[in-house]
């Protein structure tokens, strides 16, 4: 797993890589910090019903996490066809097969691979958050919003936590996407399987059964990075969530432990 | 003096996908230190067998060994054993070296290996490129030499000839012949023998999955019969020739206006000089009079068409 692990990261570690990374993050900062800040309104003046940042909200202790976190509650699609594009690139290009020939522990090739993909995404993820910090307070004098409770302990532990649940998004999310992966082995059929299910399936189904925002990965998702929602708690949230994750990289794990590779 | 152990060993390996049986009971021995070549037509089982040799596809009944180690545990011995099997898989993205890295890393070997192993298989000048933009005989070398990463006691070959042109394939040759050093066994398979023969001292053909030979290939080619072909300036006259000749103890057979004549125990020259004089003293005129020898890839063809089993 070790090494799988350290020949992943060589991988990533490209500079072409490294560079798409940090253009990603920064303009994920940039657009989520101008959207979330620039349309903030005085709470008084929000039309009835609409949701988001105020310019008070943004004020407080929180307001430092805002951008981060309503713009990491976006990616989750993204992350889930990433990885997906990822692993099942591994068949259809015979990688796996050329790496199982040097590293036959087929759990331990898994394991590695998407270790090193995650501590990728987390890496990224937190450049993307200190980038949304320095965005905001940018951004924030021209709405003046306060940013004086921002960077005291208060402020950077919302951002810490904010940070902490678009991880967990961004891991369940990658999970899913590369358990699919294995367990289609096609770029296309996986890509059209978790999108039209998180997508449409899911939101479609909503409309007309309640239970579907507790019980469907998607939407489970959602309500997580939202850090909770008035239909689904955190902490109900959190366990059906893991759930889900475990089961579908366990069946992802045994499928690829016991079937041929012969792609 | 005791053998040293072989370094692929089967018995009976079975691989069948429903009601198909890809590779039927196959049980051979492969001796340490040769080229072994694995011949057999499209389509005859030799991927399967080789992915089975590298833990990537579970034999459905049957066993082995491999450099002594179990069939069912390629992680005790695949660290002593370098592959290309079904063509050359890399990422497309990396360069040719990056590709070796990531190879040696993924499998505990020194990265440091990469550029030695570039030179050798003549990819030096080329290994900072990227993989997607190699030809189909460059990627086949870098294949080469992924397999080579640790230095490894067994090299497992899948068709590396594979879509390559004339050239490509004499010089893959060559490659594999210079692999072969005498302590390391290549295994290498190819649908053409033609293509091995020069390289392989041991020869394992199989056919619908199923042995048909294996042992060295000069037994192989012991099989074989040298005849000499003798075409007269009269047709009719070659039957009067076949009786002549039967009548001095020759086997001979006329077909396709041609008199085949089998070379038992005389030397080829002294059996042409005979049956020329026969002829003469006969009044047949000959105007074609050619030994010929049959090659490696004629007794494979045979033995694979059913013919001398």
């Amino acid at each position: 797993m070790i090494r799988t692990f350290k020949a992943e990261l060589l991988k990533l570690r490209r500079r072409r890589i490294l560079v798409a990374a940090a253009v990603g993050a920064l303009a994920f900062a940039v657009i989520t910090t101008t959207a979330v800040l620039l349309s903030a309104e005085a709470s008084g003046s929000q039309p009835p019903g609409r949701g988001g940042a105020t310019l008070e909200s943004l004020g407080e202790p929180g307001g430092a996490a805002e951008a981060f976190s309503t713009g990491a509650s976006f990616t989750g699609i993204l992350v889930l066809v990433l990885f997906i594009a990822n692993f099942a690139g591994e068949f259809s290009q015979g990688t796996f097969r050329t790496l199982l020939m040097r590293q036959p522990r087929r759990i331990g090739l898994l394991a590695g691979k998407m270790a090193a993909l995650l501590v990728f995404a987390a890496a990224v993820l937190a450049l993307a958050a200190a980038l949304s910090l320095v965005a905001s307070l940018a951004v924030a004098p021209t709405q003046d919003i306060s940013t004086a409770s921002w960077l005291t302990l208060d402020g950077l532990a919302e951002l810490a936590e904010g940070y902490g649940t678009a991880l967990v998004g961004v891991a369940a999310w990658a999970s899913l996407g590369a358990a699919l992966a294995v367990l289609v082995r096609s770029g296309p059929i996986a890509l059209g399987i978790g999108i039209a299910w998180s997508g449409p399936i899911e939101h479609l189904t909503m409309d007309f059964w309640n239970g579907a925002a507790q019980w469907f990965p998607g939407l489970l998702l959602e309500a997580l990075a939202a850090g909770g929602s008035a239909d689904v708690s955190l902490s109900h949230a959190l366990p059906v969530l893991a759930v889900y994750v475990t089961a579908a990289v366990g069946a992802a794990a045994i499928t690829f432990q016991r079937r041929d590779l012969t792609a | 003096m005791p053998q040293p152990s072989p370094t692929i060993s089967l018995d009976g390996l079975t691989k069948r996908y429903g009601s198909h049986v890809a590779v039927e009971n196959l049980t051979i021995e492969v001796p340490a230190g040769v080229v072994a070549g694995f011949v057999g037509p499209n389509g005859s089982g030799k991927t399967t067998t080789m992915a089975m040799l590298l833990g990537l596809v579970a034999p459905t009944e049957g066993a082995g060994t491999v450099l002594g180690h179990p069939l069912d545990d390629p992680g005790s011995y695949l660290h002593r054993v370098g592959a290309l099997i079904e063509g050359p898989a890399f990422y497309p993205g990396l360069t040719g070296a990056q590709n070796l890295a990531v190879i040696a890393t993924a499998g505990g070997h020194d990265p440091a290996q990469v550029a030695e192993l570039l030179e050798l298989v003549g990819l030096a000048s080329r290994g900072d490129d990227r993989f997607s933009g190699y030809s189909l005989g460059m990627k086949q070398r870098l294949g080469i030499a992924a397999a080579l990463l640790g230095n490894p006691d067994l090299l497992i070959l899948d068709e590396p000839t594979n879509g390559l042109d004339p050239a490509g394939v004499h010089e893959m040759r060559q490659l594999i012949g210079r692999l072969a050093d005498g302590s390391r066994t290549v295994f290498v398979s190819s649908h053409v023998l033609a293509e091995l023969e020069q390289v392989c001292n041991w020869l394992v053909v199989i056919d619908h999955g199923a042995l048909v030979f294996h042992g060295p290939a000069s037994e192989l080619l012991a099989r074989s019969t040298t005849t000499i072909v003798a075409v007269a300036e009269r047709d009719a006259d070659l039957a009067r020739l076949e009786h002549l000749l039967s009548a001095a103890g020759h086997d001979s057979e006329v077909a396709g206006g041609e008199l085949v004549i089998t070379v038992n125990g005389t030397e080829p020259r002294r059996l042409a000089a005979e049956v020329n004089r026969t002829a003469g003293a006969n009044g047949i005129v000959l105007v074609e009079l050619t030994p010929t020898k049959t090659t490696l890839e004629d007794r494979y063809l045979a033995v694979v068409n059913g013919g001398d089993r």
